[in-house]
């Protein structure tokens, strides 16, 4: 596989440095109180829906980027006409992601950066090169190794990396052109559900007494 | 600021009982100021009509900055608002506030369900002896629902339209727009529902099918709470806020939180005074009326923080019930998975962002007999189908026996759209331990005393919830499928948190008798004349039935019967 380039432009890139972090708002000492809290470096309350941006740094060594690379192109290969997660920016996505400041990303970050420090390590001690550069049959391996594995830690990494991807695949325009996505088009009509697949839902309803 | 004060009538609020107020004053021509807690707004500029999620931080899923995901057309607010905290009392249930802070208020993003409350819902305390009756009846509100379903453009007629169920009372011809062709998944859930003997209705939906006053048709894609840029979806900032400036009888000022009513001389409001949440001023409005309709519990606090003279217990309130009889709606939902959707090909499944049927409360007559050990209903709103997908979607790879690799893509389109979930929205009873109260010690930024909740669900409420459950677990069952989330047929692990269904009324309710009650059946404070209440803070009950488009209706009649009394000289 090719070294992968990150998609983004330079542009975005210094506006990631450039981001100042933002002052917290004095949050009263009360317990039960419902309170704002502002993340630092998150986008705010009232972000800018036509240009939207995801104004954090983003935490990946290149190494860690490469090696998500490889993984998001092994749970997903190329079946063209559908590029590979890598063709389409995927890893990048992966990185926004667990570089965000919010809260509910802090536990993938733990397990993502750990997993992907760990299949890297584990592909050198068992193959005297590292994951990127093992080669197919030894990636293909350890992938199956996490995917069965039963303890937590791998489970957890394969599981929510695999999630990652999916979500991070098939929320694109080459993701919904793969998976049936034919919605987000404006119609005149609306049609509703087509006659040859009513007739074959009718077919199956039957089959179950309804 | 273009007009001369004093004010015919200023009007706190611009969502759903504030526009409406707005908009009928300022036709009826009166002299109108509207003030908004929040930014200016303007949907057709702001809009992120058909953006996918890649485009959006973190593909758009929620998170504290935007707890409805990054799409969401709520500013400035959701669970929490910068700066302005609220507090929910030691030992009480958690209640939680939904507050945006946008021109147009939470009609901006909202669900837009648009159902009629029934000639049952008016007196409820005749028919089963709880709660209290409305001092109106069905037969008095049903032609305002009819000029409100006008304006505001509601669909739900068409083929199925005439139903005829008890206690869903339908509309006169000519006012519904047709609704749209059932998708998939929604013909083979009615079909689950009929075999239970349930009947399932067309949605009503504030939602428009052909164009109308310069708003163009829904086009069925881009999910409406985002907003419409264009129109066809109800927003008080495209429908009724626009021709209300129109008039010239309308000023609004912006990022204005007002905080107390003030008096004047004889028993009678002089104005408001607010905080500009930009520079911190205080700043007094002069008016010859007050309205009221920042949102039932806001309303509340602005009455309870107006302690001038003799008022030392908040302004309207020698009955003592501004705060009290708070509710919300109950809520429970459970999801499926069904495998006769399976592998179905891909079909156009957006629609319009509400579902297109939806399960009206069916049990009236069970209830009657005494079969249930609740006593009010709850309807069902479902979804489902092959929408855009969102981060969730890798859930689909939990369906499959490929972990990764080739064969997972065709597993991931098998499995797309066959996934299903329930919701039940049911009525909440009144009680004495539910309710807003100042809190002793906490102010907001401003310094000005915040709301303190006091929260418990009762059993009629959790039993409701159970038999939602019951229901959803039966419904998937029937439909060959596997429940997925919300299996607990225990009511009190599924009903939703106290305001979680962002359905919050009462507070300031309405009555026949001023010792129970705040206001009279035309919002009108009975202590202080020329103070009105036109939010959802004035019902006494809070029926299954969503309450926005009520709430547009009571603040439709309400202000044309503040406008005739101001043309008679009576204000």
């Amino acid at each position: 596989m090719q070294r992968y380039i990150p998609k983004i432009d330079r542009r975005t890139a210094m506006k990631w440095m450039s981001a100042a972090a933002a002052t917290m708002l004095a949050a009263p000492k009360m317990v039960h109180a419902a309170t704002y809290v502002k993340t630092p470096k998150g986008y705010g309350t009232d972000p800018d829906m036509l240009n939207p941006s995801a104004p954090w740094d983003r935490i990946m060594t290149d190494r860690q980027l490469q090696v998500t690379a490889v993984m998001t192109d092994i749970i997903l290969p190329e079946e063209a006409p559908h590029p590979s997660p890598s063709q389409i920016g995927v890893p990048d996505f992966l990185n926004e992601w667990v570089s965000s400041p919010y809260e509910q990303t802090q536990d993938d970050k733990k397990v993502i950066l750990y997993g992907l420090d760990w299949i890297d390590d584990a592909a050198s001690k068992r193959f005297g090169a590292g994951f990127v550069e093992c080669g197919a049959d030894n990636q293909l391996a350890l992938m199956t190794e996490i995917a069965e594995a039963d303890d937590d830690v791998r489970k957890d990494f394969f599981q929510r990396f695999r999630s990652l991807t999916l979500g991070g695949y098939y929320t694109t325009p080459a993701g919904f052109k793969d998976i049936g996505y034919i919605g987000n088009v404006p119609l005149e009509h609306y049609p509703g559900a087509p006659k040859e697949m009513v007739a074959v839902l009718e077919e199956k309803m039957k089959a179950i007494g309804l | 600021m273009k007009q001369a004060a004093p004010y015919d009538v200023v009007v706190v609020g611009s969502g759903a009982g504030g526009g409406m107020s707005a908009y009928v004053l300022a036709k009826k021509g009166l002299k109108v100021l509207m003030l908004e807690a929040g930014r200016d707004y303007k949907p057709e500029d702001e809009t992120p009509m058909f953006n996918t999620n890649d485009q959006a931080p973190l593909r758009g899923v929620s998170t504290p900055d935007k707890p409805f995901g990054y799409y969401d057309a709520t500013v400035d607010g959701g669970w929490t608002v910068p700066g302005e905290p609220y507090t929910t009392a030691p030992g009480s249930e958690e209640f939680m506030w939904w507050r945006p802070r946008m021109l147009g208020g939470r009609t901006n993003h909202w669900g837009r369900i648009s159902l009629r409350f029934g000639e049952y819902d008016f007196k409820p305390y005749s028919r089963d002896g709880l709660g209290v009756d409305w001092p109106m009846t069905y037969e008095e509100l049903a032609p305002w629902y009819d000029k409100t379903e006008a304006l505001v453009g509601v669909t739900g007629g068409g083929e199925y339209h005439g139903a005829g169920l008890e206690n869903t009372p339908d509309s006169p011809p000519g006012i519904l727009h047709e609704t749209p062709a059932r998708r998939l998944h929604e013909i083979m859930i009615a079909r689950g529902f009929e075999s239970m003997g349930i009947p399932v209705a067309p949605m009503r939906a504030a939602i428009i099918q052909k164009p109308m006053n310069g708003r163009d048709a829904c086009f069925y894609a881009t999910s409406c709470g985002r907003g419409c840029s264009i129109k066809a979806m109800f927003q008080t900032t495209t429908v009724l806020i626009p021709p209300a400036l129109e008039t010239g009888n309308l000023d609004i000022i912006t990022d204005a939180m007002v905080y107390t009513v003030d008096m004047g001389k004889d028993d009678r409001a002089s104005g408001v005074t607010y905080i500009d949440r930009k520079t911190g001023e205080h700043k007094t409005i002069k008016a010859k009326a007050v309205v009221l309709a920042a949102s039932a519990a806001e309303s509340a606090r602005i009455l309870l923080n107006s302690k001038t003279g003799r008022y030392t217990d908040g302004l309207a309130n020698s009955s003592g019930t501004v705060g009290k009889y708070l509710m919300d709606t109950v809520g429970a939902s459970t999801s499926g998975h069904i495998p006769m959707l399976e592998g179905m090909p891909p079909r156009n499944d957006d629609g319009m962002s509400n579902s297109h049927i939806y399960v009206p409360w069916w049990g009236y007559g069970a209830q009657a007999r005494k079969e249930l050990p609740f006593p009010r209903g709850y309807h069902i709103e479902l979804g489902g189908g092959q929408r855009m997908p969102g981060m969730g979607i890798a859930g689909l790879a939990g369906y499959s026996n490929v972990a990764f690799g080739k064969g997972l893509r065709e597993e991931m389109r098998r499995y797309y759209g066959s996934d299903i979930y329930f919701a039940g929205r049911g009525e909440m009873i009144p009680n004495e331990d539910c309710y807003a109260e100042l809190d002793p010690d906490i102010k907001d930024r401003f310094g000005i005393p915040v709301l303190r909740f006091h929260w418990k669900w009762a059993d009629y409420e959790i039993d409701q919830a159970t038999h939602m459950r019951e229901t959803f677990n039966e419904i998937i069952d029937r439909l060959g499928g596997t429940v997925t989330g919300g299996k607990s047929k225990d009511g009190r692990e599924a009903i939703a948190k106290g305001g979680e269904i962002i359905h919050e009324v009462g507070c300031a309710r309405m009555g026949a008798d001023a010792r129970t009650s705040v206001v009279n059946k035309w919002g009108q404070s009975w202590d202080v004349k020329n103070l009105f209440v036109f939010d959802g803070a004035v019902l006494p009950s809070n029926p299954d039935k969503n309450p926005t488009l009520t709430i547009l209706a009571l603040a439709m009649r309400n202000a044309t019967h503040l406008a005739d009394e101001a043309r008679k000289g009576n204000l």
